[in-house]
């Protein structure tokens, strides 16, 4: 089965259901769905591979814990769940006790140029999602630390002092970045 | 680009208000009291809670630029046998479950009986409410919970003998309790319990009136670990598991 296809978005729709109604097996599916996206998103942010890997143990063990909570009214299980478990990898970069920047992520990955990235399922495979157009409206210098910020979980003071501007030089661009964001994206919704 | 460019990229307007509060919620730039102050609201406030969600989902597509990655396999067998460990969980139905889950024992966790609980939308922090009109600022002690983005949430309002006890993110593991202690400031003072946590709830815990005179601004709140029904020596608690400090709000 291709991650993306219509066929593994059924599935994985299914196989929540049934791991809301408790059914074990069915969070096995879950994962077999999504680890690699998972594993991915959280690695990216926390940038080591032994706290990605504790990130994304933490995550599914928590979704087993509240499945009954998973109604599947949502549109996207995968987006939920991406969003998810990143909100949780940043967490536990928040938290502070994160080594972060030690080892290089490609080192910790073990990963090099020529390596084929694994299948994966994506939240928007045909990347009609506005966002993607809306960014590139952006100024530069509004959309970098966007992206940065959400992908690579930075805050405004690390924004700052990778751009060399002061903080509220970085708080206001990014924040007329995301109100033009919102603007732009508000016609497509 | 001229150095002018540099100090006015994109000049104009910058969202504000509720929007902004929410989109940087949803973007993870939040920090400190301004990211505790905002999951209170996400509690509290159900079209607050509609912002942030409308937020993740403008954003999240974005994360389909990370490319994704193959955990190592034994990843999958570590989650099994952690949830294996409930033990009979295949024959629980969605209803019982939780029950049963509050009653397993945590393996392997520097606070074992700490588990999250909290899901997206589902704060992990139950900010203390609006403060009632009073004459005395509230106090307020947020109590990180170890390894866990959990706090526990205490709020005591002058005059009163009663405490707040917001404790939504802890869950029992059926071996130990978890009991909140006071220590107030200075030297010989002698710790005083403020009772067992009730795991999953927010709830109102009555106060000696002694011990509610002893609620000052830069009091100790302790988390120790306890065996079933509490400390059996009220003046000596178990091992602490963790802390904060009552502050004014």
């Amino acid at each position: 089965m291709i991650p993306s296809s219509p066929e593994a978005r059924e599935a994985l729709e299914a196989a929540m259901l049934r791991m809301a109604k408790g059914d074990r097996a069915a969070l096995e599916e879950v994962y077999r769905l999504t680890n690699v996206k998972l594993f991915g998103i959280c690695l990216r942010i926390l940038q080591d591979r032994k706290e990605a890997e504790d990130a994304l143990q933490d995550v599914y063990i928590t979704l087993w814990r509240n499945a009954d909570r998973y109604d599947g009214t949502r549109a996207s299980p995968i987006a939920w769940l991406a969003t998810f478990a990143r909100n949780r990898a940043v967490d536990r970069l928040r938290s502070g006790k994160v080594r972060r920047g030690a080892v290089s992520v490609d080192e910790a990955a073990g990963l090099s140029d020529d390596t084929p990235s694994a299948d994966t399922m994506l939240i928007d495979a045909e990347r009609e999602a506005r966002v993607h157009s809306c960014l590139e409206t952006l100024d530069e210098k509004q959309r970098t630390p966007i992206r940065t910020a959400f992908l690579d979980g930075r805050t405004y003071a690390e924004l700052a002092e990778q751009a060399g501007v002061p903080l509220g030089t970085m708080k206001s661009w990014i924040r007329r970045g995301l109100l033009k964001l919102r603007e732009c994206m508000e016609r497509g919704e | 680009m001229s150095a002018a460019d540099d100090k006015t990229p994109g000049n104009g307007p910058e969202l504000a208000g509720d929007e902004r509060q929410a989109a940087e919620y949803a973007m993870g730039l939040l920090e400190g009291e301004a990211l505790l102050a905002t999951r209170g609201r996400i509690a509290r406030e159900p079209a607050f809670a509609g912002l942030v969600a409308q937020w993740e989902k403008r954003l999240v597509p974005m994360l389909d630029d990370v490319e994704g990655l193959a955990p190592p396999p034994e990843l999958w067998s570590r989650i099994a046998s952690d949830i294996e460990d409930g033990a009979g969980e295949s024959e629980v139905v969605s209803l019982h479950r939780r029950v049963v889950l509050w009653q397993r024992v945590a393996a392997g966790s520097a606070v074992a009986a700490v588990a999250a609980l909290a899901l997206l939308l589902v704060p992990l922090v139950q900010a203390p409410g609006p403060a009632p009109a009073q004459e005395s600022t509230p106090l307020v002690a947020s109590i990180p919970i170890a390894d866990t983005p959990l706090r526990i949430g205490v709020t005591y309002i002058p005059g009163r003998e009663e405490l707040l006890v917001a404790a939504e993110g802890l869950s029992a593991d059926g071996v130990h309790d978890h009991e909140l202690w006071l220590l107030p400031p200075g030297e010989g003072a002698q710790v005083q319990s403020l009772g067992i946590i009730a795991p999953g709830t927010q709830k109102r815990v009555p106060l000696e009136t002694e011990t509610a005179r002893s609620m000052h601004e830069g009091a100790q709140i302790l988390l120790s670990q306890e065996p079933i029904g509490g400390a059996p020596d009220k003046s000596a608690p178990g091992p602490v598991v963790a802390e904060g400090t009552l502050l004014k709000t």
